[in-house]
């Protein structure tokens, strides 16, 4: 063996390794590999050496097969990093699956243990387990259970988060109101601005829109009536529990989940503490102070920009206003607020109940907190229209 | 210990010069200086807490030293940038202590990253080049699993898997055998010494496990953190033998905090 025992200290991706195949007879062909062979030079002469020597096996009849040898010389490779000793195996697992003969000559004395490491190559080249195909009846029945399964979740998530709100009314100063500060605070006082903003580009954009409509009749003074009693009723618990469900919804199932990722809920589980009394309750309780104050919120900034607009057509404030009292009493602004407080349990109770769902990794985290800003929302349609059910029957 | 090695830049693997480590007005460490040979098994001991990981950070260029340089095969990665920054980084890989695997991946695809940015090979040829790396920390078996789907000690040696993907000359190591039973902690051991020996692998690694350090460490140094610097340096066995200072022998010697007082 000629090598000379010296390593490179520096991997120069520039100077390529040299491989030549060269055939000797009909049934004997050599490769003989020189230079420094590394993860970076060894792109292209892998490549080669492989079409090279597939061609070569494809014309030997299969009569001769077994005679067909390949020399593999490697005495004048000056180093070798663990890609080239993969190069190897490579070729020498052509060569077995063909059934033919491989011969590896000049290899430096200390590549031995490695190359040594990975014998027998066979368990390198796995047989590709192909995965069985499902039917659509099966694929339909996992989907079906899925729903179920989903449905059973929350069906339990609920009857848990009552029975730990009923405990906390029962013992007030076990609550974690430390939490649920900082969670009212970021639920609510952080969330002021765009509420704010949105609310008042809605009650500009309704009473626009309103204002187009009626003008044809000469019914412009009833567009404040009719705005502030969609924003009272309508508009004003909607804009905070959609704001809500995908600033803080979002923020609970991240928030939430990666402590699940992190093992900390079960921490909590085998600690003896219940995670929805100690996670959900403090948020949900968040949840039903700052809807309905943020509701409120949003329908004063709607209706004042309700009356800014209404302004340009002409109508003063105090007409506005008196049309207003005309049509809106307390039991509608009560029915909005109450709605609100719904919607806040169900947007900060979704958001905990989806964290809490979070599988493993990180892509989970981003996944629950998806989950939960789409199932609030749903969440939100339906208490909606049930609502408006409600209120349709009783005329509440 | 190691075959005799050729240098052609620089005498050393990494020369770190008057290097302090900190974060902000927080000195860990200061003024450290200190040498890795070609091929050599560093390993840098040192208390919990005491900066290990930090210092180790500063070495492969994560965070930027608050003063010092460090010189990687002769190249000083603390003022490289943009692509010189680049290259030198290709020339090592780093394991972090806990894994750090790319989780929305498989284990084969893990150690691929990084083949599939730096070089020509065809999607086969990385394959094959992977499983070899996940079979050299016995792993090839669970080439399709994700990250999530095994134990820590899987991941850490994936993670060992995944650094060495470019054959890198330098490899970082933060406690690649804590957690690991003594077995797999054995033959990591083995994989760890082979690849110094027969490829000249530079190692520079952080670990406590004394029985580990023993078998495969061809110099450590030891950091403490009231001293702010290193307080012995050399073969480890002679520093359980003959090291007079009471630091370091009950760190050898195992020796409980009430017995040393």
């Amino acid at each position: 063996m000629s090598v000379s025992d010296t390593i490179s200290t520096v991997s120069i991706a520039s100077s390529t390794p040299v491989a030549v195949w060269s055939q000797i007879d009909s049934s004997r062909a050599k490769i003989a590999l020189s230079g420094i062979v590394n993860v970076y030079s060894l792109g292209g002469v892998w490549t080669q050496m492989c079409s090279a020597q597939n061609a070569w096996l494809a014309q030997i009849s299969p009569a001769n097969i077994k005679t067909a040898t390949l020399t593999f010389d490697a005495s004048q490779v000056t180093s070798l990093d663990g890609a080239g000793i993969a190069f190897l195996i490579g070729i020498e697992e052509v060569q077995q699956k063909a059934g033919a003969q491989f011969h590896l000559v000049g290899l430096g004395s200390r590549y031995e243990p490695l190359l040594n490491e990975f014998d027998p190559i066979s368990h390198l080249f796995p047989v590709p387990v192909v995965k069985p195909k499902q039917s659509f009846t099966v694929s339909t029945g996992i989907a079906a259970q899925n729903i179920i399964d989903d449905a059973r979740g929350l069906i339990t998530f609920t009857g848990h988060l009552a029975a730990d709100l009923v405990w906390s009314i029962r013992h007030i100063k076990q609550v974690r109101w430390g939490d649920f500060v900082n969670a009212a605070v970021e639920a609510g006082v952080a969330a002021l601005p765009i509420v704010g903003l949105v609310a008042f580009l809605i009650g500009v954009i309704l009473s626009f829109q309103a204002a187009i409509g009626m003008e044809q009749f000469g019914a412009t003074s009833f567009v404040g009536p009719l705005a502030a009693l969609g924003i009272v009723r309508e508009m004003g618990p909607l804009i905070t529990a959609i704001l809500l469900a995908g600033r803080s919804s979002a923020a609970f199932a991240a928030e939430i989940g990666t402590m699940t990722v992190n093992s900390e809920v079960d921490a909590l589980v085998s600690g003896g503490l219940s995670p929805i009394r100690f996670l959900v309750v403090p948020r949900v309780l968040a949840g039903i102070l700052v809807a309905p104050i943020l509701t409120l919120f949003a329908d004063i900034v709607s209706i004042f920009a309700s009356m800014l607009t209404m302004l340009i057509y002409g109508i003063p404030f105090i007409n506005f206003y008196n049309g207003m009292l005309s049509a809106i009493d307390v039991e509608d602004i009560l029915s909005g607020l109450i709605k609100a407080t719904l919607f806040g349990v169900v947007v900060s109770a979704m958001g905990c109940l989806r964290g809490m769902q979070t599988g493993t990794g990180a892509a989970a985290v981003g996944i629950s907190a998806t989950r939960a800003v789409v199932s609030s929302i749903v969440m939100i349609v339906l208490v909606d229209g049930i609502f408006a059910f409600i209120s349709y029957k009783t005329g509440f | 210990m190691n075959t005799p090695v050729t240098t052609s830049k620089s005498s050393y693997a990494i020369d770190v010069q008057n290097l302090t480590v900190g974060y902000g007005s927080n000195v860990l460490m200061k003024d450290l200086n200190f040498t890795v040979n070609n091929g050599e098994i560093f390993v840098i001991l040192g208390g919990s807490g005491c900066g290990k990981s930090s210092l180790l950070k500063n070495l492969f260029g994560l965070y930027q030293p608050l003063s010092g340089d460090v010189l990687i095969e002769g190249q000083n990665i603390t003022a490289a940038q943009g692509a010189d920054r680049q290259k030198i980084m290709t020339s090592f890989g780093v394991m972090y202590q806990q894994g750090a695997l790319f989780g929305s991946m498989n284990l084969l695809d893990n150690v691929t990253l990084f083949m599939q940015e730096y070089t020509q090979l065809t999607q086969d040829q990385m394959n094959l080049l992977a499983r070899c790396k996940l079979d050299l920390v016995g792993l090839l078996p669970y080439e399709a699993y994700m990250p999530s789907e095994i134990s820590g000690g899987m991941q850490k040696r994936a993670a060992i898997a995944r650094a060495m993907a470019l054959d890198p000359k330098i490899l970082f190591l933060d406690e690649p055998s804590a957690g690991l039973d003594p077995i797999t902690s054995a033959d990591l051991d083995q994989t760890i010494m082979d690849l110094s020996k027969n490829l000249g692998i530079t190692f520079v690694i952080v670990s406590h496990e004394l029985a580990s350090i023993y078998a495969i460490a061809d110099k450590v140094i030891m950091l403490d953190k009231a001293a702010q610097g290193i307080i012995a340096e050399g073969d480890p066995k002679v520093l359980r033998d003959t090291s007079t200072d009471p630091r370091v022998h009950q760190f050898f010697n195992r020796i409980t905090t009430k017995d040393a007082a």
